[in-house]
């Protein structure tokens, strides 16, 4: 993986490169005679009445997205929206019931038995919501458990997992068992495990729901510093939203199966696609997830002149901070010594209030 | 008798409507039905075939049909394929076995099998045990007994391993496959409840009496525990665990030999427990059929009364039974912890110092003494406990003011419980007995097995041995209800007692270990022989399952409920009757299948103390090579079996096994 150490570009939409993954209208029906349900009458159905027609449940629902080198893509959405099905199709954990999905290019749907165990051996893989460590081997053991099934001698693959155990601070636990680990340090077993077979996609399944606060959020820096330092592509399934914001690249919220926003933490909370969206971003601090380049106004004569200068993608609570410091009126946002707009004081408190109807366009 | 009088005391007052009322109480809604049934088909029935014992126009007589399959065999066993090329060779092999350890066994040595033992015993369970195995080979020795031990212990493990293997395959196949699985579990389910009794007779049948048989035997008896817990714990790996497993790209293979099995382990260590247990228990049985070792020598002691001799031979059974149970449980407990001791004596190094020392001490037993146990070394206890026996007899049997003696009781136990008991059954139209069995069991289960509980009634009818199947009856019931009585008010005192809990539990462990035959020795002792006596072994060996399950029913009832009764001011009376019986229903229900399916078991083995009726058939039938009348008995006990398992069988346990 020689691409996997060069530094992660920090928010890129779009890569130019090809697509990690590549989902084109996903479907996953549970339920009796499944396969008829996409792209029939009752594929528009509610949930509720889908059930009452077909016995069926749409766990995926005509599901769309790319997944770009390097970024971290998150999946959001309440219990039972389908994020773990959707994650699990990536892998056909669960076989998906229609759709497209190729991974680099290549069809995953195709695939047979032998390519798929060579997926899911070295090109992605898992950290789960209730770790699923095996509870009779040592953490070095389970760290080592995918390099095993690979066929690696015991030699090298506990080289290997001793630095990866060392890699997520566990040093020194190598000999326990996980009944003797907390949750967290459990995790970090799991991530270990993960990152052992050197993957080109973690997938993550609400890794850190089951963890208290604290130990969550020393998980999400962990995350992010993993991502900072190793670029790897990652699709992350949360609950959480403030979870979500902290380390997206790219949020996909889901409701019922299907994506109802799909952009940038800053789209999602700046402009949410409808009322379901709203009330869900409704309680998030705007101002420390907006930028300038979204709360500017376009500069009027003498605008140029003076004030602290700001990168575009700068939060509006940074930019508060240094209208306040430099005691000027307003603050301009510049990028590369090009003047793009200025935020006044009317601009930050509209963020803030929320009253403002800044429609983000990127 | 107390069965009768359920239906009725169930149908007790509705209130509201009627139709509300049988919604309430679905007990009432099936009873009512069956009432009507049975107003409508009674007088029918009874005007075709009369009431009284079951009709001669609707039995089968099989033993025509019996004998000449008995002849076929007997006449082709060394001519058909069949028997030369498979079963001889089965019969072969097991028999090669068996004396293959046998003489093994005897090569170590007594030193050497006793420090084996004992050094398993260290490594699985530590010192403590190790010194218990220890001593329970030396007193096998001193008791005179070492060449039966020895003979037992051979087929023993024979049998296990056996047993081991084929449970494992049938259920790695059910833990697998689903399909497998519904068809399996009834099966082994049904297998778990029958009386060891009723697996001789069609082993005898193919393979005559001998090794081969007592083997085969002991295997279909042990093997049901192992395949049932190696498919429950197959079927119960971490769903979690498996997915992980699955998501890292393992094959089929890897998920089996990585994850799903070493998941199972408690359950595969639980399932080598009961397997091994109950393979003692079949070992030391089919000495009725030609297994040998020290069942034979109760068997034989028995026969003429001997208790001294029975004793002695008892004994080793016991202390093997208890050796057995606590090293493999011990290998259960500690299966996925942490290995603790001394670094340089955990895993292999400490197996390999076990294995050293053994043999040092095999080479230097053989050195020294012999491959038996030494004639001179043997304490003769047959002659002070018979002399025992003897001033029991004298001075405890009967005549002692106001308490009488043992066999008074024995006798009163007879002629004012036993004896009615079975006229009253006997005597009972046999279409009402069907229509008792089908409101008992319909009220308690489902109406699947009341189904069951009925055609299997009807089925001994049919085989023609309704009333020894009666008389067994009335000793089972007689026996299930001092059981049960006893049981209970043991229960809700050990309950309510921290201090009686404690005390009792190691003795409830001993008795629950003890392979069934061993309890016919002390009643021989204390009552004679009879039907008293084999009801009497059926009492205790069933009470200790009772009082623990009905133990640990009471004490597992919801903590909250108890403080809110508290709270409110209960008296420990009402507590026990208002809170804690009805919420531990469950717990008393299987208790009481429990007991029926226990008691059932041993009153079978009675026949060979004299309680007659079907147990006497079979072993009539195996001492007289009259394998018809075998036969019909041990279907019989099959259906009675199958019937006093179905009735007892409350909807809850089903359900619970299911999840
Ligand atoms: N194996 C299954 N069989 C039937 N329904 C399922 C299965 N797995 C998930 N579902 C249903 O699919 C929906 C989405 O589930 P899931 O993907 O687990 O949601 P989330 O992870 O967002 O909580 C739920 O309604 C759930 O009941
Ligand atoms: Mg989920």
């Amino acid at each position: 993986m020689s691409e996997s150490t060069a530094p992660a570009p920090a928010r890129t939409t779009s890569g130019s490169a090809a697509p990690v993954f590549s989902v084109r209208g996903l479907w996953k029906v549970f339920g009796p005679r499944a396969e008829r349900v996409p792209g029939s009458e009752y594929a528009g159905l509610p949930p509720a009445e889908l059930r009452e027609a077909t016995g069926c449940t749409a766990a995926v629902r005509d599901v769309s997205f790319d997944v770009a080198k390097g970024e971290v893509f998150v999946v959001m959405g309440l219990s039972g929206s389908g994020k773990s099905t959707l994650v699990r199709c990536l892998t056909r954990l669960v076989e998906p019931t229609s759709g497209t999905l190729t991974i680099d290019g290549e069809d995953v749907l195709a695939m047979d038995r032998g390519r798929l165990r060579e997926l899911r051996r070295h090109r992605a893989a898992m950290v789960f919501q209730h770790f699923g460590l095996l509870p009779h081997r040592t953490v070095l053991d389970n760290v080592a458990y995918g390099l095993e099934i690979q066929g690696l001698g015991k030699a090298a693959r506990r080289a290997k997992a001793a630095e990866l155990v060392e890699k997520v601070g566990l040093a020194g636990l190598e000999n326990r068992r996980p009944a003797q680990l907390s949750g967290g340090q459990q995790q970090r077993v799991g991530l270990a495990r993960a990152l052992a077979v050197d993957p080109s996609v973690l997938l993550f399944d609400e890794p850190f729901s089951a963890l208290d606060p604290l130990i969550r959020r020393e998980m999400q820096d962990e995350v992010v510093r993993l991502h900072r330092e190793e670029g790897r592509t990652m699709v992350f399934i949360t609950h959480d939203l403030s979870e979500a914001l902290r380390l997206g690249t790219r949020i996909a919220l889901m409701r019922d199966g299907g994506i109802v926003q799909l952009g940038t933490p800053e789209e999602i909370v700046g402009s949410p696609a409808d009322d379901y969206v709203r009330e869900f971003v409704r309680d998030v601090p705007r101002e420390q997830v907006l930028t300038v380049a979204t709360a500017m106004r376009p500069p009027t004569a003498g605008d140029g002149e003076t004030g602290p200068a700001l990168r575009p993608d700068a939060t509006v609570s940074e930019a508060i901070e240094a209208v306040v410091r430099s005691q000027q009126p307003t603050a301009r946002v510049m990028d590369d010594g090009r003047l793009l707009g200025v935020v006044d004081h009317a601009c930050l408190l509209d963020v803030v209030a929320g009253t403002g109807a800044h429609g983000v366009s990127v | 008798m107390a069965t009768a009088h359920a239906p009725a005391s169930a149908a007790g007052p509705g209130t509201g409507g009627p139709l509300a009322a049988l919604r309430g109480r679905p007990a009432l809604g099936k009873l009512l039905l069956l009432l009507a049934v049975a107003a409508v088909a009674v007088p029918l029935v009874h005007a075709r075939w009369g009431g009284g014992a079951w009709p001669g126009a609707l039995t089968a007589d099989l033993s025509a049909p019996l004998g000449e399959v008995n002849d076929w065999i007997v006449s082709n066993r060394d001519s058909h394929p069949l028997f030369v090329y498979f079963l001889g060779h089965v019969s072969n092999a097991v028999v090669l076995s068996v004396r293959g350890v046998y003489l093994a066994l005897l090569a170590l040595g007594w030193a050497g099998v006793t420090a084996v033992a004992a050094l398993v015993a260290w490594r699985t369970a530590g010192v403590r045990l190790a010194v218990t195995a220890g001593a329970c080979f030396v007193v096998c020795g001193l008791l005179g007994m070492w060449v039966p031990t020895m003979q037992t212990l051979a087929l023993m493990v024979v049998a296990v391993l056996a047993s081991v293997v084929l449970g494992i395959l049938l259920g790695l196949a059910a833990g697998l496959s689903d399909r497998t699985f519904r068809f399996l579990r009834p099966v082994l389910d049904t297998m778990q409840v029958l009386p060891a009794f009723a697996y001789l007779l069609p082993v005898v049948l193919v393979f005559g009496i001998g090794v081969p048989g007592a083997v085969l035997a002991t295997v279909v008896y042990a093997a049901p525990p192992m395949a049932r817990l190696t498919a429950l714990g197959l079927r119960g790996a971490d769903a979690g665990v498996m997915e992980a497993v699955t998501s890292l790209g393992a094959t089929g293979r890897q998920r089996l030999l990585t994850a799903r099995l070493p998941l199972a382990r408690k359950e595969l260590l639980l399932g080598l427990n009961q397997t091994i247990m109950m393979a003692l228990s079949m070992a030391v049985i089919a000495s009725v059929i030609g297994a040998g070792g020290l069942g034979d020598r109760v068997y034989q002691a028995l026969s003429s009364v001997d208790v001294g001799a029975a004793l002695a031979a008892g004994i080793p059974i016991v202390l093997l039974a208890v050796v057995l149970d606590r090293t493999t449980e011990a290998a259960g407990r500690k299966a996925g912890t942490e290995p603790t001791g001394r670094a340089a004596l955990r895993g292999a190094r400490g197996w390999a110092l076990a294995a050293v020392l053994a043999a040092a001490v095999a080479v230097v037993g053989r050195l020294g003494g012999g491959r038996v146990w030494p004639e001179g070394g043997v304490v003769p206890v047959a002659g002070p406990v018979n002399t025992a026996k003897d001033w029991m007899v004298d001075h405890l049997y009967t005549g002692i003011p106001v308490i009488g003696g043992t066999a008074d009781w024995a006798a009163h136990f007879t002629s004012w419980i036993l004896n009615p008991l079975r006229g009253g059954l006997q005597g009972l139209p046999w279409w009402s007995v069907l229509l008792i069995v089908a409101a008992l069991a319909w009220t308690i289960g489902t109406w699947r097995t009341a189904l069951t509980a009925v055609l299997a009634m009807a089925a001994i009818g049919v085989l023609g041995v309704w009333e020894p199947s009666m008389d067994t009856l009335s000793q089972v019931v007689a026996a299930v209800a001092v059981t049960l009585v006893l049981g209970f008010a043991v229960a809700v005192g050990a309950a309510r007692s921290e201090r009686l809990e404690r005390g009792l539990r190691p003795v409830l462990d001993v008795f629950q270990t003890m392979p069934q035959f061993v309890y016919l020795i002390p009643v021989v002792a204390l009552f004679g022989v009879g039907r008293a006596p084999a009801a009497a072994a059926a009492v205790v060996y069933a009470l200790p399952a009772v009082v623990r399950i009905t133990t640990q029913g009471l004490r597992g009832v919801d903590p909250a409920a108890m403080e809110c009764a508290r709270s409110l001011g209960a008296t420990p009376g009402q507590q026990l009757r208002q809170v804690q019986l009805p919420l531990a229903r469950p717990a008393l229900l299987l208790a009481v299948n429990q007991g029926v399916v226990l008691v059932l078991a041993v009153v079978i083995i009675g026949g060979l103390v004299g309680s007659g009726a079907l147990g006497y058939d079979v072993v009539f039938g195996l001492a007289q090579g009259d394998l018809a009348t075998g036969l019909v008995a041990g279907a019989a006990i099959v259906c009675l079996g199958l019937m006093l398992d179905r009735v007892t069988q409350p909807t809850a346990r089903r359900s619970r096994k299911e999840s």
